[in-house]
């Protein structure tokens, strides 16, 4: 115990209470285990990028035809995936797929369409079969956060955790603090589970606001940060994934449009989209992207999207089903006064992420093992932080995945959780609440923006080593000034350690994306200087780590091994049974 | 205490307080921290502490049980004239 701090003992410690978080909890509740959750939300049932809702789930269901196996759709990842994808992650979840989409069905998920009483299968996206189950799926979270609350996990809410406690690489906690009551709170944990999302608010977007993003913008890359800061390895970090949305609207919904036959038109009124992939609008979300790109910089703006030609009843649907996914987008539409049965909806390009690069099982984030652990041990991860991924399914399932490795993990694990070092917790609660009404400090937003111009400049769909370069010492130098951010009040703090994150994730995506010196995946990284793939040289993962100056420090890494051969942690296979914690030793 | 907003920005949400019972609902489910309401006091309406800040998600509307809330655009949104080009990069 100690003044002035709220101290809670745990086995599993959650950081983010998403789809992931949520996920991960369960197999460790059903272990009987103690589990607590540390969310920025107040409701678990809603708190996430879902929580108004999903409209599609991709997942492989062994339902008779050869397409609907995990073994075809893995044939296919190398060349999905443009050959950078860990192969042995990738096939654990996708062999999951099928138990843990009963097991959401069985928490009363319904995946059925009701008005035909079986699943709705849509291709999509490139991939190759129908994999993306449209249903409504408006409950989704909620139905999943009820399971974990039922499990009688502790939630602590509007709570953001700020720092890993970590010793001898062994996951033992986190600090956290509530941003309404300004408590802070050091959690000690057998085994922490990250799931706090992908990296948002890191570009500029058509409407300049900043808030007014494509993906979940209180997702700020809290657990690639923390983690980095705590010496795991990251991955995939270059790749940038940018969505094309309504302009002034960065809105969900090419999904659904999309797989209904929507078509994409240019200034010219020409259908470009075959120009630019044999598949024409059901490309993959990146090819789709960088068409439009190009479209642009070929002064072939304005593009829009058409669906005039589609059956009434399509539009029907379409207009039934438009909200599922994004519930405001009706009224955006209605507030502007167009229509998509009558007009063309002119497009924009969203802000980006760090995400997935629109590429399904290539996350970028936290690098993990087949059972969900990062390089650091005790430390798992899953979700849009990590380095398998793919929307709600595939944060589910790894999520799951990692719930049962933390499990494994605590039970191989004994001796006393070390204790926490007060003297450092101290600094880092003083360091966060010195920024509270620094009088003359820098307000984050205007550090924020200074992020969002230079990352849209020079780190965004066009980079070249020079601008990558110039990106870098302006990042640099955003970083001494982190001593002078300044906040108004609790939710200040918050926001400002937001800042903080989102800086560090774009010094990493920037250096990662200056280590690979070519093109893949089109705009996800195009180097201008290097604009082919070099499939000869970097067939690789770009690992990125803290060097022994604190900055970014990376490694080329072999994409046809295991990423989990690069770290240098003992694996749970070859700790079978006992494993002491490092103070125990 | 209560944050206040800042008049100058533009408000993404109406209350309507004719509506509005003050039960706190649009408070607990808002995913970014933007409203702020009193607990335990059926006097005070909720306050849209940090309009800039919103996503423009409607969770807060579609949760309201009067239906009090409406989700209102920008201009700079609805009638959006930025030249997307701007977006796409600088090329050194
Ligand atoms: C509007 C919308 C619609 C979508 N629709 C679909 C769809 O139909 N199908 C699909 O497959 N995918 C969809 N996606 C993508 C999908 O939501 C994500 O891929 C998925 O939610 C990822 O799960 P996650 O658990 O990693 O992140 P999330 O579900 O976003 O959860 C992350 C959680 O971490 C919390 N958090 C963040 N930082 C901290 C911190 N420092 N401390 C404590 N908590 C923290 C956040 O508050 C959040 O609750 C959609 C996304 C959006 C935004
Ligand atoms: S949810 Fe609706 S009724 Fe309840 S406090 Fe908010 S505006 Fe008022
Ligand atoms: S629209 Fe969403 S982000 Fe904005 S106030 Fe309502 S719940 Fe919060």
């Amino acid at each position: 115990m100690r003044a002035d701090w709220r101290t809670i003992d745990t086995d599993l410690l959650v950081i983010g209470g998403g789809v992931a978080g949520s996920m991960a909890a369960i197999p460790a509740l059903e272990a009987g285990l103690d589990v607590v959750v540390c969310e920025k939300g107040r409701v678990l049932d809603n708190c996430g990028s879902v929580g108004c809702g999903v409209d599609h789930y991709l997942t492989v269901m062994e339902s008779g035809p050869e397409w609907d196996t995990p073994e075809f759709l893995l044939r296919h990842l190398p060349q999905l995936t443009d050959g950078i994808v860990d192969m042995a992650v990738a096939s654990r979840v996708i062999h999951e797929m099928p138990r843990i989409l009963r097991k959401i069905e069985g928490m009363g998920v319904d995946f059925k369409d009701p008005r035909t009483g079986d699943y709705s299968r849509h291709r999509s996206f490139g991939l190759p079969g129908a994999y993306h189950i449209n249903f409504d799926g408006t409950d989704f979270k909620r139905k999943i956060g009820k399971h974990v609350r039922a499990g009688k996990a502790t939630v602590l809410m509007r709570t953001m955790a700020v720092q890993l406690l970590v010793e001898e690489n062994r996951a033992y906690g986190a600090l956290a603090f509530n941003f309404r009551t300004g408590e802070w709170i050091a959690i000690r944990a057998k085994a922490v589970a990250l799931t706090a999302g992908d990296v948002n608010r890191l570009s500029e977007n058509a409407s300049g606001l900043a808030f007014d993003s494509w993906h979940f913008p209180y997702n700020t890359g809290d657990a690639q940060a923390m983690a980095f800061r705590a010496g795991a390895a990251l991955t995939n970090m270059e790749f940038t994934e940018a969505t094309l949305t309504p302009k002034g609207f960065s809105a969900q919904g090419l999904n659904a449009v999309v797989s209904m036959g929507a078509y994409f038109l240019n200034k010219h009124g020409e259908r470009f989209m075959f120009r630019y992939d044999e598949k024409g609008e059901n490309a993959r979300r990146a090819v789709l992207a960088d068409a439009v790109i190009n479209e642009y910089l070929l002064g072939n703006g304005p593009i829009y999207l058409d669906c005039r030609h589609l059956p009434e009843e399509e539009l029907d649907h379409m207009e039934e089903t438009l909200q599922v996914d994004r519930y405001t987008l009706p009224a955006f539409y209605r507030q502007k006064g167009v229509s998509f049965r009558t007009d063309l909806i002119e497009v924009s390009i969203s802000e980006l992420s760090i995400r997935r690069s629109g590429v399904y099982f290539r996350g970028s984030g936290l690098a993990v093992d087949t059972t969900g652990e990062t390089s650091v041990e005790g430390l798992f991860a899953a979700g849009d932080c990590a380095s398998v991924s793919g929307g709600i399914a595939g944060a589910a399932v790894l999520g799951h995945i990692a719930g049962e490795g933390a499990v494994v993990r605590m039970r191989a694990t004994y001796g006393a959780r070390p204790d926490i070092d007060w003297a450092d917790a101290e600094r880092i609660r003083a360091e966060a609440e010195a920024a509270l009404g620094r009088a003359g400090g820098m307000p984050w937003k205007a550090f924020e923006g200074t992020i969002r111009r230079t990352v849209s400049d020079y780190v965004g769909v066009r980079r070249s080593e020079r601008g990558l370069r110039l990106a870098l010492e302006t990042l640099a130098a955003l970083a001494v000034k982190e001593g002078e951010l300044a906040a108004s009040d609790l939710h200040g703090l918050m926001r400002v350690q937001e800042s903080r994150n989102i800086r560090l994730n774009t010094e990493i995506m920037a250096t990662a994306a200056l280590a690979r010196t070519e093109t893949r995946t089109r705009s996800a990284h195009r180097r201008v200087d290097h604009p082919e793939p070099d499939n000869e040289n970097w067939r690789k993962f770009v690992l990125v780590e803290k060097g022994p100056d604190g900055r970014p420090s990376v490694r080329a890494i072999d994409a046809g091994r295991p990423l989990a051969d690069s770290f240098a942690r003992r694996s749970q296979s070859q700790t079978e049974g006992s494993l002491p914690y490092a103070a125990g030793l | 205490m209560l944050p206040v907003s800042d008049p100058s920005v533009h408000n993404p949400i109406q209350i309507d307080p004719e509506l509005c019972i003050r039960c706190n609902l649009c408070d607990w489910i808002c995913p970014g921290d933007i409203i702020y309401k009193e607990e335990n006091n059926k006097q005070t309406m909720p306050v849209v502490a940090y309009p800039d800040e919103c996503w423009y998600c409607g969770l807060c509307e579609s949760t309201c049980p009067t239906d009090a809330i409406t989700v209102v655009f920008p201009e700079r949104m609805l009638r959006n004239q930025t030249d997307v080009v701007t977006l796409l990069g600088k090329v050194v």
